[in-house]
C-alpha cells in the first residue's frame, strides 16, 4: 500500500468536513423548505408558486448545461419542454385514457421524440458556425409554435388540451390527513414532482462534475485546444444537447401533470424562452444552482408585481407613465436583463461564488 | 478576386439559379396561370421586402461579426413610424393625386429611416459596442434590446393591432390583358430593386463602400490603414436598421396592419434568408429572399400550415449542401 499523496490527504480532509460546511447546510435548508411548503402555506397560490419555482429551477439548470457548461446558445429549449408537456397531455387526455400506463408512455414517447429531434438539430447546425445554432433553433422553435397552433385537429390549437391526471395524481383524489395536512391529488403530485426534480438536479450536478462534463467545460473554454487533446467537440456537444433537452422534456411532462393543460402559450411560447434565458442570466451561467436562484427570483417577482403596481397607484395616482411602464413587466425585465449582462455577467450565484473564492484565497495567502 | 473565389461564386450562382427555376416551375402543376402569376408577383414582392430586412442583417454580420437579434424590432419600428406619418398626413394619403400620395410615401420612408437609423445608432453605441468579440454576449444583449424596444412600441403606440393606411393611388389594381395585377406589390418590387441597385452602387463605386467591403474581409487591416473602423461600424449598423425600417413599412402597407410583435416573425424569415444566401453578401440576401418569398407564397396557397415549414426545409437543405450559404463573403 502506497503512502497517500498530499492531494489524496486533502481530499479525505474535505470529505470529512463536507457535511458541516455552510454551503451544504444551505442546500439542505432549501430542500427542507420545499418539503415544508404545503405544511406552512395552505393556499393553492403558494404551493403553485413553489411548484413552478422547482420545475423552472430544473429546466433552467438543464438549459445551463448547454449555455453555461458547453457554450451553446439554443432558443429551442422551451420547445422540448413543450414536447414533454404535449406528449403527456395527448397520451392521458386526447388520445388515451388517464392511466399510469399512458402517463409513463407519454413520458417515454416524449423522450424518444426529443432525442430524435435533438440529434437532427445537432447534426444540422453544429457542423456550421456556432453562431448559426441560435438562429436555426429560433427558427425551428417558431415553427413548432406555428404547428401547435395551426394543426388544431392534432394539438387542440390555441386552446390546447386539458387533462385530468390518473389515479393518485388526480385533483379530486383524497386519502385523509397526515400531520394536519390533507393528502389530496395536488399534494401527491407536488411531492412526486419534488422527488423527480431533486433526482434530476442531482443527476445534473453529477453530470457536470463527471469526466464528460469536464470535457464539455474544456470545449466551452477553448474548443480548438480540446480538439487538439483529442476530444471531438462535435460528438461531445451533441451529447450535451441531447442530455439537456431530455431533462427539459421531463420537466415539461411534470409541469403539465400539475397545471392540467397544455397549450402553446403556456409551454411553448417565446416569452417562456425569454423567462428561462433571464433566469439563467440572473441566477448565474455555469453554476446550475443559478437555475434555482433565477427561477425563485423571477417567479416571485412575477407573483408580487401586481402588488407593486397597486402600491404605485395608491402612492402616485397621477404618474401615468410609471403605471404604463409597470404594466409592461417585460420592459422592466428587458432592462434588468441588459443591466445584469453588463454589470453582473456571472449572476447571483456566480458573483457570490466569486466573492467566496476571493475570500478563501485571501485567507490562505 | 482570385480564380478560386470566382469559381465558388459561379458555383453558387448556378446552384441559386437552378434552385430558383425549380421553385418557379414547380407550382405550375395543378395551378392555373392567373393564380400562378398572382402568387409569383406576391412572392417576389414579399422577397423584396425580406431582402430589405435581411441585407442589413447580413451586412452587419459581415462587417462586425454581430448577429443582431434586435433587427426584427427595427422592422416594426419602421412600420410604426410610417403609420404615424400617414396618420398625421391623412389628407395627403386620402387625396386623389399621385404627387401628394407619393410625397407622403417618400416622407414616411425618410422619417422611418431617420428615426430607426438613430435608434440603431444608439443601440450600437450604447449596447453592442461593449461586447464586440463575444458572440454569446452579443446575442444576449441584442435580444435584450429587442425586448425593450418591442415594449417601447407597446407603450408609445399602444398594444393593439392597428390598420395601416394606404395612399389612395397605391390601392387597387391594374388590368393587363385580363390579368389582374395588384398595384402595391409592383411598387414594393420597384422599391426593393431601387434599394438593391443603390446598395450595389454605394458598395462598388464609392470610397465608403470600398472601406466597408474591405472591413468585411479584414477590419483590423482597415483600422491599420488609418480609417476609423468603429465609425463605419456605427454607420453600417444605423444603415442596416434604416433598411429594416423601410422593409417594415413596406410590409405593413402590404399586409394593411401594424402590430407590436410584427418584427418577430420577419426576424425568423430574415435569419432563414441570410442562412440560405450566406452571411455578408448583398446578392446572397436578394437570392435568398426571393427563394423564401416565392416558396412561402406558393406553399401558403397549396398547403397553408406548411408555409413556414417549407422555408425551414430549404434552409436545412442548404445547410446540408453548402453550410456557409449560397453566396458567402469575407471570413
Amino acid at each position: 500500500m502506497n503512502a497517500l499523496t498530499i492531494v489524496q490527504i486533502q481530499r479525505q480532509e474535505e470529505k470529512k468536513r463536507r457535511f458541516f460546511s455552510v454551503v451544504f447546510l444551505l442546500k439542505m435548508a432549501v430542500v427542507i423548505l420545499f418539503l415544508l411548503v404545503p405544511f406552512w402555506f395552505s393556499s393553492f397560490e403558494s404551493i403553485d408558486l413553489a411548484f413552478k419555482v422547482m420545475i423552472f429551477a430544473v429546466l433552467v439548470a438543464s438549459f445551463d448545461i448547454l449555455l453555461g457548461y458547453t457554450g451553446i446558445l439554443s432558443f429551442g429549449h422551451v420547445m422540448f419542454f413543450g414536447i414533454g408537456g404535449y406528449s403527456v397531455a395527448m397520451l392521458i387526455g386526447k388520445y388515451g385514457t388517464a392511466t399510469y400506463f399512458h402517463l409513463a408512455l407519454g413520458f417515454l414517447i416524449a423522450l424518444a421524440v426529443t432525442l430524435i429531434l435533438a440529434l437532427v438539430i445537432s447534426f444540422l447546425s453544429l457542423r456550421v458556425k456556432a453562431i448559426f445554432f441560435a438562429m436555426v433553433t429560433l427558427a425551428i422553435a417558431e415553427f413548432a409554435i406555428i404547428l401547435a397552433t395551426k394543426l388544431s385537429g392534432f394539438t387542440g390549437g390555441e386552446d390546447g388540451i386539458s387533462i385530468s391526471a390518473p389515479g393518485i395524481f388526480k385533483v379530486s383524489f383524497q386519502y385523509g390527513t397526515l400531520l394536519g395536512l390533507d393528502i389530496t391529488g395536488r399534494i401527491v403530485t407536488y411531492y412526486f414532482a419534488l422527488i423527480c426534480c431533486l433526482a434530476l438536479f442531482v443527476m445534473l450536478l453529477r453530470f457536470v462534475d463527471s469526466p464528460l462534463g469536464r470535457v464539455l467545460q474544456a470545449i466551452r473554454d477553448n474548443e480548438a485546444r480540446a480538439e487538439a487533446i483529442g476530444y471531438k467537440a462535435f460528438i461531445f456537444k451533441t451529447i450535451s444537447i441531447c442530455f439537456g433537452c431530455l431533462v427539459a422534456t421531463l420537466c415539461g411532462g411534470l409541469y403539465v401533470m400539475w397545471v392540467g393543460y397544455a397549450n402553446p402559450e403556456s409551454i411553448l411560447g417565446i416569452p417562456i424562452m425569454l423567462d428561462v434565458l433571464l433566469m439563467v442570466i440572473v441566477g448565474g451561467m455555469g453554476t446550475l444552482y443559478g437555475g434555482l436562484a433565477g427561477a425563485a427570483f423571477l417567479k416571485l417577482a412575477h407573483a408580487y408585481l401586481p402588488d407593486l403596481q397597486h402600491l404605485a397607484r395608491q402612492l402616485l395616482p397621477a404618474a401615468h407613465l410609471l403605471h404604463a411602464t409597470l404594466e409592461r413587466w417585460l420592459l422592466l425585465f428587458g432592462v434588468l436583463f441588459i443591466l445584469v449582462v453588463f454589470f453582473f455577467p456571472r449572476g447571483i450565484i456566480g458573483s457570490v461564488q466569486g466573492y467566496l473564492d476571493r475570500r478563501n484565497t485571501a485567507r490562505k495567502a | 478576386m482570385t480564380k478560386a473565389h470566382r469559381h465558388i461564386v459561379t458555383k453558387g450562382s448556378t446552384l441559386a439559379v437552378a434552385g430558383a427555376l425549380a421553385l418557379g416551375l414547380l407550382p405550375l402543376f395543378g395551378m392555373d396561370a392567373k393564380t400562378y402569376l398572382t402568387l409569383t408577383i406576391a412572392g417576389i414582392a414579399m422577397g423584396m421586402m425580406l431582402f430589405l430586412v435581411a441585407s442589413g442583417l447580413s451586412l452587419i454580420f459581415g462587417l462586425m461579426d454581430v448577429i443582431n437579434f434586435a433587427h426584427g424590432v427595427c422592422f416594426a419600428w419602421g412600420a410604426y413610424v410610417a403609420f404615424s406619418v400617414f396618420k398625421a398626413g391623412a389628407g395627403w394619403v386620402e387625396a386623389d393625386s399621385l404627387l401628394k400620395n407619393f410625397s407622403i410615401f417618400a416622407l414616411a420612408v425618410l422619417a422611418a429611416m431617420a428615426v430607426v437609423g438613430i435608434v440603431g445608432m444608439v443601440v450600437e453605441r450604447v449596447l453592442v459596442r461593449r461586447v464586440y468579440g463575444s458572440h454569446l454576449f452579443q446575442i444576449l444583449i441584442t435580444f435584450g434590446a429587442m425586448v425593450v424596444l418591442t415594449e417601447l412600441i407597446r407603450i408609445l403606440w399602444g398594444p393593439n393591432d392597428e390598420v395601416m393606411p394606404v395612399p389612395l393611388t397605391f390601392r387597387g389594381n391594374w388590368d393587363l390583358f385580363d390579368i389582374i395585377v395588384l398595384k402595391y406589390p409592383i411598387i414594393a418590387i420597384a422599391v426593393g430593386l431601387l434599394v438593391y441597385g443603390s446598395l450595389q452602387l454605394i458598395l462598388r463605386r464609392t470610397k465608403v463602400g470600398k472601406i466597408v467591403r474591405a472591413g468585411v474581409q479584414d477590419p483590423e487591416m482597415v483600422q491599420a490603414m488609418g480609417h476609423n473602423v468603429f465609425l463605419f461600424f456605427t454607420m453600417v449598423f444605423a444603415a442596416g436598421a434604416a433598411l429594416a425600417a423601410v422593409g417594415g413599412m413596406a410590409m405593413a402597407i402590404f399586409n394593411l396592419q401594424v402590430y407590436p410583435d410584427m418584427g418577430d416573425a420577419y426576424l425568423i424569415f430574415a435569419f432563414i434568408v441570410v442562412i440560405i444566401g450566406g452571411l455578408g453578401s448583398i446578392t446572397g440576401s436578394l437570392v435568398g429572399a426571393l427563394i423564401v418569398g416565392l416558396s412561402y407564397n406558393y406553399v401558403a396557397y397549396l398547403m397553408p400550415p406548411l408555409a413556414v415549414g417549407v422555408n425551414i426545409l430549404i434552409m436545412v437543405l442548404i445547410l446540408l449542401i453548402r453550410p456557409t450559404g449560397l453566396f458567402s463573403a469575407g471570413k
